[in-house]
Order: C-alpha cells, then structure tokens, then sequence
C-alpha cells in the first residue's frame, strides 16, 4: 500500500465550520438525520453517530478576552496500523481499501463491538441493527474515480484528497503541526494543526491500547503454544511414566498408592 | 461388603455434567472471536452472531452451576494439611514410574488447587464475560482490560482441563466411573484416597 496510499490532507485553519461535508456525507451515504438538541453551542450533532460518519468539532478558545473557534474535521482517520482491524474476528466486516483505507462491509459484521474498544480515536459507531458504521471513505465513488463526497462539496479546500506522499510533502511545506505522519504506521487523514493536537481532543501520541496489543499480538500466540503444549504434555506423561494402574483386586499388596 | 463405595452423589454428577457440556460449548462458540484462524467454528452455531448469542446464555448456564459445584464441594477443598503439602512436593507422585505412598483425602491437594481455580475462574470469567456483553456501560479502558482478561483466563482454563480430562480418564484408570455411575471400586478408593476410604469404611 506504500507507494499508492491515498490520503485525506484536512487543513483546519481553511476549515469556516459551514458542515458542508456533514451535509454531502449524509447525502451521499443516504444517512438518516439525527434529532439533536440546543445545548447553547453552534455545534451540532455533539457526537458521531451510525448516521453521521463525519461532523465538524468546534473548539472555543479564549485568548485574552477573544473567542476564538477551531474547527476540526473528526471521523475515522484510516490508521496503517488499524486497532479496529486487528481486532475484528469477522474477516471482510472491516476490511482494507486498494487506496489504504479502512471500510467496512455491514453484512459481515456480527456485532461483537471489538472494534469500538480497540479504536484509539473513539470512532466506530452502532445504529439500531446493531453493525459497526463510520466513514469508509467513499470506497465507492473512489472506485468509479470520483472524489470522496465530503472533500468535493467543501468550498474552502479544507479537505483535500489526493496521494499521500504528495500531500505529506505539501503540509511539510506549510510548517504546521503535522499530525499523523508517522503515527499508527501512518494515518490515512492527514491534520494541519494551529495548536497542539490535545486543544483539538485528539491524543498526543495515539497508538494501539497496551491491553489491545497484549490480548491480540501476545495472548493470542501463547495461546496456541499453551493448548498443544498442554495436549503433547499429557501424552508424553502417558507414554513415559504412563497411566497408574490399580494393584490387582484381591491382592492384599499396599504400596503403590499415590493418591 | 460390595465392591463400590459412592464418591459423587447423583446432584454432584448432573452438576458436573452441566459444568462440562456448557463449558465445551462456551470454547468452540468463544473459539471464532479469539482468532479468525478459528472462524470456521462460527459454522457449528450457524453463523457469528449466534455463536455470540449461545456464548452469552451458555456463559449463564456454566457460571450458575460452576457456582453451585463450587459451593457444594468448598468444604472438602478450602484446607490442605501436612498430607496435602507432601503432595505438592512430589508433585502427585506424577514424575515417578514408582510412587511414594501419599495419604491424600476426599481430594487430593492438586483437586483441591484445580477446584479453588474453578472457583476464582469461574467468578472472574463471569465478570469480564458481563463486561463484554455490555461495552457501552463501562468505561473504555475498563472494557479493553476485560476482553484481555477474559482470554487470558480462557486459555488457563483449558489448559487445566486438558490436564484434567487426561488424569480422571485414561491417565488414572477407573476413576471416570466415579462421575457416570456415582460409585468408584474400594481398590481404586484405597489406592487414590487412602485417608478418605478409611473414613468412610472405618478400615
Ligand atoms: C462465565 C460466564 C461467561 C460469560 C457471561 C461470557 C461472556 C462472553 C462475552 C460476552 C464475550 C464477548 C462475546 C461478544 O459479545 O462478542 C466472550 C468472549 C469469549 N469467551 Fe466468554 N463468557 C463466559 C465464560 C467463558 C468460558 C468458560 C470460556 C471458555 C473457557 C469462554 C471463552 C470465551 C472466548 C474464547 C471468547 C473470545 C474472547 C477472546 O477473543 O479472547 N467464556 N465471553
Ligand atoms: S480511526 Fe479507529 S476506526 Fe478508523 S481505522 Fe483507526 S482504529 Fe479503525
Ligand atoms: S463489531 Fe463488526 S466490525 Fe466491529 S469488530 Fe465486531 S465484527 Fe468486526
Ligand atoms: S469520505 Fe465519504 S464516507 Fe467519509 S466522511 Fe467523507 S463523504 Fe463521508
């Protein structure tokens, strides 16, 4: 996937808050809208949800008396190295794009909730029948060669889709907080950043969850080891000092016992 | 005198039995989620989903009657004596073709350890099983601790029930008569369990 990788560039400080890619997401995904509330923010929705792969965070930040709002654009980030994927026991439920993207097959999903625990980000949502939904990046339209639905209708070019050595070259080029270069064998979604990646709610430093990695790449080898070795251990006892025979019946002969 | 004495009552066996059929059947549906090399047992359910929704209700199955097998022989495990101490120190007598005499009871330490293990196991896979069940209640971290846990004690659990399924059949014969007809032969009971023959015949 090294020398095709596709990526998303996402340039917050081009970024107005307008939710155009919210809308097309939505659109193009035939998504539901979700009922929301007033909770005295422009924000909204608050959260993802199964209908809503991609939504813009609004940060309000106060610098000497002046608001200040940072818009992030949060979905799933394509990781290289994916939690979700390592965890998933269904093969195909989540599966790898030709562009190096991480999508998802509803079908083949049997509703475990692994990968809600083994995502670093948070991302991966529920809806009522119960299988894992989030942003696919436009597996679909990429493949008929058209642009990913979110990037086509934002008209400040915040969202910038293109192959991702290209776009790594570029942001370096910007000397701004790159975010997601290196990490996770390198994120998918790309983020320029005006601060620091903690001010936006993303982790610092976003790696596989220590208790992931043990009960998949640790636990999991063991446990082959552990049930032959346990198998071949028992049938090497009953080979070599072999099973304990009862003394015959009426013998009067003690000894022998082991208990 | 008969030839048999009773070594598990008849709602001893069936608890056992409830035990031993819910577990087996909590591996293979568990199987397909600890790795997708297993994927193919999802089949045995009809599908992964199944497979989950089996594991779940099996898992309330085996933890009531793990529970109530563990009550009902918690008397006979929860102390080890001088006797029980010189078991483990010649591990059983297992690692020798001629082994010294060892005054075990009723169980001997290494039942005593395996059924206390049970017990704990039992407990815990209750638990974290819970835990999994319900993802979106708990925190995330607690979650992600759970799923580790729940494999780790999986696979102890069926490592201690290889060794167990191997010394209660073909590693010591005539000792699985006692879990299908209830009663084992007195020379098997002197044999085994020296001190618990001579208290229940007073010989
Ligand atoms: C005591 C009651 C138990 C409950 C309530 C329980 C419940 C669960 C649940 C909810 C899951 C996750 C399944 C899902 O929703 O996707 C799970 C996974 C699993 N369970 Fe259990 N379980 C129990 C006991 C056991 C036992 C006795 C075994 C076998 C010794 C076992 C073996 C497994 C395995 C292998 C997995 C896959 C986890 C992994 O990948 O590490 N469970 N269990
Ligand atoms: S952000 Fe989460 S859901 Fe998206 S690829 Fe990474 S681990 Fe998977
Ligand atoms: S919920 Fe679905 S997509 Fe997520 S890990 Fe389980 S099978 Fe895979
Ligand atoms: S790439 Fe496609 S699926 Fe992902 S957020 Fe944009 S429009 Fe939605």
């Amino acid at each position: 996937m090294a020398e095709s990788r596709m990526a998303f560039l996402i340039d917050t400080s081009r970024c107005i808050g307008c939710r155009s890619c919210q809308v097309a997401c939505k659109q193009w995904n035939k998504l539901d809208a979700d009922k929301t509330v007033n909770q005295g923010t422009y924000e909204n929705p608050r959260d993802l949800t199964s209908n809503l792969y991609n939504r813009i965070r609004f940060i309000e930040k106060t610098d000497g008396g002046n608001l200040k709002w940072l818009f992030l654009n949060e979905r799933c980030v394509h990781c290289g190295d994916a939690g979700c994927m390592k965890v998933c026991p269904s093969p195909g439920a989540l599966y790898r794009t030709r562009e190096g993207f991480v999508a998802f097959n509803a079908e083949k999903c049997i509703s475990c909730k692994y990968c809600v625990s083994a995502c670093p980000f948070g991302v991966p949502r529920y809806g009522a029948d119960e299988k894992v939904s989030k942003c696919h990046l436009c597996f679909d339209r990429i493949g008929a060669g058209m642009s990913p639905a979110c990037a086509k209708a934002c008209p400040t070019q915040t969202l910038q889709y293109g192959p991702r050595s290209g776009l790594v070259a570029k942001a370096k080029a910007a000397k701004k907080t790159l975010y997601g270069e290196a990490d996770l064998a390198g994120l998918g979604v790309l983020y320029l950043l005006d601060d620091k990646p903690e001010v936006y709610g993303l982790p610092a430093n976003p790696s596989i969850p220590t208790s992931i990695f043990l009960w998949k790449d640790v636990l999991k080898p063991l446990g082959l080891i552990g049930f032959w070795g346990s198998i071949v251990g028992v049938l090497t006892h009953y080979v070599t000092f072999g099973p304990r025979k009862l003394e015959e019946e009426n013998s009067e002969k003690g000894g022998g016992a082991h208990g | 005198m008969g030839k048999y004495v009773e070594r598990f009552n008849a709602r001893e066996r069936i608890l056992h039995w409830f035990v031993m059929l819910s577990f087996f059947m909590l591996v293979f549906s568990g199987l397909g989620l600890y790795s997708r090399i297993f994927h193919g047992y999802f089949d045995l359910f009809g599908g992964g989903e199944a497979a989950i929704f089996i594991h779940k209700y099996m898992g309330v199955v085996f933890f009531v009657s793990s529970i109530l097998l563990f009550l009902n022989h918690y008397k006979e495990m929860n102390s080890f004596d001088e006797d029980d101490r010189r078991w483990f120190r010649l591990l059983g007598g297992y690692l020798d073709r001629d082994p010294e005499h060892i005054n075990s009871g009723k169980f001997n330490a290494g039942q005593k350890a395996y059924g206390l293990f049970m017990g704990i196991a039992t407990i815990l896979l209750g638990v974290t099983g819970f835990i999994n069940w319900f993802p979106a209640s708990f925190p995330i971290g607690i979650v992600r601790l759970s799923l580790l846990l729940h494999g780790t004690l999986f696979l102890i659990f069926i490592m201690f029930v290889i060794v167990h399924a191997y010394l209660t059949t073909i590693g010591n014969p005539g000792t699985l008569e006692s879990m299908i007809y209830g009663n084992v032969r007195r020379i098997w009971a002197k044999t085994h369990h020296p001190k618990w023959y001579k208290e229940i015949s007073g010989q």
